[in-house]
């Protein structure tokens, strides 16, 4: 590695863990800040190398005493300068590092050397051109790349930070931050690059807010088109998507009917399998059930079967009636569960689209058990045709890796309660990768996601978190982001993130770039819109609408005309 | 004017000078003269002058302590025992606190050069005590921590002194900065000492 060759600081010893050291430096032209990257040289084995840290903590090593500051009009400086100290800046600092290592060509990661620098070992300030090497996986615009932005410590655009594709659609990701820091932005940005003609991802979006139809600007903008491709944005709106209703399984219906007493949920549990199993019998498959085929089976069963002398003799007819109301309630008048139609997968995920499933006047029961039944048939359609079990027609025949993207996953994956989707999740987040199902969490209460599925996220994206119930969610479930770029989450602003895991060599503090298509999730200006209340166009139209309906005069003896 | 002269050095800085009597001088200086904190000048050879401050006074009697009454009348002394008369002495204290060169130029600090004994004390002027102390763009005061590590309990009050002097009549269109220092000083000289924290 080649580094600018004079050194901005000298080692002045150990720091408190074992992998930190201590440098002092006067940066005079201010560019050691937290988060940036140095290097010093060392011998490893027998070669030479540039170790590669990263700077975790400054401070100022001479301060004025504050009595000099005690006349807001009176500069400190100038009182030093009064008794003598004239010497221009009089600032030097002591700054720690963390040792990252250096970079193995063969591993194509970073190797920690284990020992600190030397006392009095020169300290450089590392090239945007090779810390853009070091830092991304990728180059920007590479097959498999995503142009995230650049890091926060550099001037805007100098140093790019690029993503692994191939890292995150296998191991999964995680967007986490408070509300207004940007995520739906960065997710935004991140489709984008999915979606750019070096990668034409097939992406699924779960999308509960509406927020992200306007991203179907991608197909009218140039970077996006090459040759043959052009992205294709397909919003799918309450009542587009169905899910058929054999596709159910009994714990989707007891999520989906609650307070289930022991006898509804024993009755339900049996009408379902001996519904399932005549459907086998006469339709071939078990999922060819119906909603009517279901309520009569309960009907059934709650009458009870004959005796010798034609009487029925049940405790359940009750409980049958109950189930079946239930059912007609939540299945019948639901705009999402249907007896026949079912979206098929290959229309919904296929490479260059990207499919945004608005959920947004959808109840979110009926949310979860949604993105339950199409996460489980995503990874049985990744599955079976992997292994060969379904062809090309098949409902199941899902030839490619997919992504899927899910906004508010704490409403899917809640720390406090096991729900339909969490099972699910969890096995696609530890298998999903053997079969090409990958998952991209975003969240706004990481305290609320559950840390098992928050820690099988390989590549965080963590932009400002407040909450410290949040942080220290954060600080336990990635491992990769260390304690001191935690430290920062309270302190980033907008558009600001820590990138974390497999998908870059190290974790780094990134600022977000412009995105191509505009942004869907703007917060509402509410004083806007009260003013425009009393606009006099809106105050016409009021006017309008309210007045009454003006009776025709009539003249005398015209009533009957 | 002329004070006195060196008769003895304490350090490099540190002197002590015997004021001129009636005897030595046909005018000797009044203790208003050789104040605390007056501003004095000891010439060096090729007109350079080493510049100090008179930081403390002591009273010299060679009677103090003798128990018997002398032989001799007060009013007669001046004619049988005229050396006694010249025995008794006021000494001042002074740190020499800068230099002034050949050339005119000042300088703060530890002086190079020390003062020689015998060498002349005298007062300098308003104009005088203006140039050695005009910084750019204020007041230069580097002598200022010199004063502050001198062993003497009177250091601080010195510089006090110092300092609230330059402000009221030297250099009255700095007194915002002057006063900054001023305030600390008497902060830590004046309330520090009765239990006031940092």
């Amino acid at each position: 590695m080649t580094v600018e060759v004079a050194p901005i600081g000298w080692t002045k010893g150990p720091g408190e863990n074992p992998q930190d050291f201590l440098f002092i430096s006067p940066d005079t032209q201010r560019v050691l800040k937290i988060g940036e990257f140095v290097s010093f040289k060392t011998i490893v084995g027998s070669e030479g190398r540039e170790i590669l840290s990263r700077i975790i903590d400054r401070q100022p090593l001479r301060q004025f005493p504050d009595s000099f500051s005690s006349n807001p009009e009176v500069a400190p400086g100038q009182i030093a300068h009064l008794i003598g100290y004239g010497e221009g800046d009089h600032e030097i600092f002591q700054l720690t590092a963390s040792v990252i290592g250096y970079f193995d060509e063969q591993i194509k990661a970073f190797v920690n050397p284990r020992i600190a620098p030397r006392e009095g070992s020169s300290i450089y300030f590392v090239s945007d051109l090779i810390l853009a090497k070091r830092l991304n996986k990728k180059g920007k615009g590479e097959k498999g790349s995503a142009h995230i932005g650049s890091l926060l410590s550099r001037d805007i655009d100098q140093v790019p930070s690029v993503l692994d594709v191939a890292a995150i659609a296998s191991t999964h990701m995680a967007i986490i931050a408070s509300t207004g820091a940007g995520k739906s932005y960065l997710a935004g940005v991140l489709i984008e690059e999915l979606m750019s003609p070096y990668n034409r991802a097939a992406v699924l979006i779960v999308d509960p807010h509406g927020e992200y139809d306007t991203l179907a600007e991608m197909a009218n903008i140039d970077h996006f088109q090459a040759d043959r491709y052009r992205p294709d944005v397909k919003i799918f709106r309450p009542g587009d998507v169905k899910v058929k209703v054999g596709a159910l399984e009994t714990s989707d219906l007891y999520y989906l009917l609650p307070n289930l007493s022991d006898r509804m949920v024993y009755l339900l549990g049996k009408a379902y399998r001996e519904v399932r199993k005549e459907a086998k019998e006469q339709k071939g498959e078990p999922d060819r059930w119906t909603r009517a085929e279901l309520e009569a089976k309960l009907i059934q069963l709650g009458e009870g079967e004959e005796d010798e002398e034609g009487n029925t003799k049940s405790d359940f007819a009750s409980t049958a009636q109950a189930l079946t109301w239930r059912l007609e309630s939540v299945l019948k008048n639901s705009i999402l569960f249907d007896d026949q139609e079912h979206l098929k997968l290959i229309e919904l995920c296929k490479p260059g689209q990207c499919s945004v499933l608005q959920l947004n006047e959808v109840d979110e029961r009926e949310q979860q058990v949604m993105v339950a039944t199409l996460l489980r048939r995503l990874l049985k359609a990744r599955t079976e045709t992997q292994k060969n079990k379904v062809e090309k027609g098949n409902d199941l025949y899902l030839p490619y890796p997919v992504f899927v993207l899910i906004e508010e996953a704490h409403r899917f994956a809640p720390a406090s309660a096991d729900i339909v989707t969490t099972g699910i999740l969890k096995t696609i987040l530890a298998e999903g990768r053997k079969f090409g199902v990958g998952v991209g969490l975003i969240s706004q209460r990481p305290g609320k996601l559950d840390g098992d599925v928050l820690s099988q996220c390989n590549t965080q994206f963590i932009m400002r978190i407040v909450n410290p119930a949040d942080q220290a969610r954060v600080a336990e479930s990635v491992e990769t982001v260390g304690r001191d770029l935690i430290r920062e989450l309270p302190a980033l602003t907008k558009g600001q993130v820590i990138i974390a895991g497999e998908a870059v060599n190290t974790p780094m503090l990134a600022r977000v770039r412009s995105r191509y298509t505009p942004h869907g999730g703007i917060t509402k200006d509410a004083p806007e819109e009260w003013i425009g209340y009393f606009d006099e166009i809106e105050e016409d139209k009021r006017e309008r609408d309210a007045a009454l309906p003006v009776m025709p005069v009539r003249k005398k003896g015209e009533f009957f005309k | 004017m002329k004070l006195g002269k060196i008769v003895k050095s304490n350090s490099h800085i540190d002197y002590i000078c015997q004021i001129y009597n009636p005897t030595d001088v046909p005018e000797p200086p009044t203790n208003e003269n050789y104040a605390f904190g007056t501003f004095v000048a000891m010439p060096l050879n090729n007109n350079r002058r080493l510049v100090g401050v008179i930081y403390d006074t002591v009273l010299f009697n060679p009677e103090f302590g003798r128990m018997g009454p002398r032989l001799s009348p007060e009013s007669d002394l001046a004619i049988f025992s005229p050396d006694y008369l010249s025995e008794k002495a006021v000494l001042t204290g002074v740190l020499t606190i800068g230099m002034i060169e050949t050339d005119g130029q000042v300088f703060q600090g530890v002086p190079r050069l020390a003062a020689t004994t015998n060498a002349e004390v005298e007062t300098i002027g308003l104009n005088e005590i203006r140039g050695f102390h005009q910084g750019n763009p204020s007041v230069n005061l580097a002598y200022a921590p010199l004063l502050l590590s001198h062993p003497s309990p009177l250091a601080a009050h010195l510089l006090q002194k110092i300092v609230k002097n330059l402000a009221e009549n030297i250099f009255p269109e700095h007194n915002k900065v002057l006063s900054v220092l001023l305030n600390d000083l008497v902060w830590k000289s004046q309330v520090m000492p009765l239990g006031g924290v940092r």
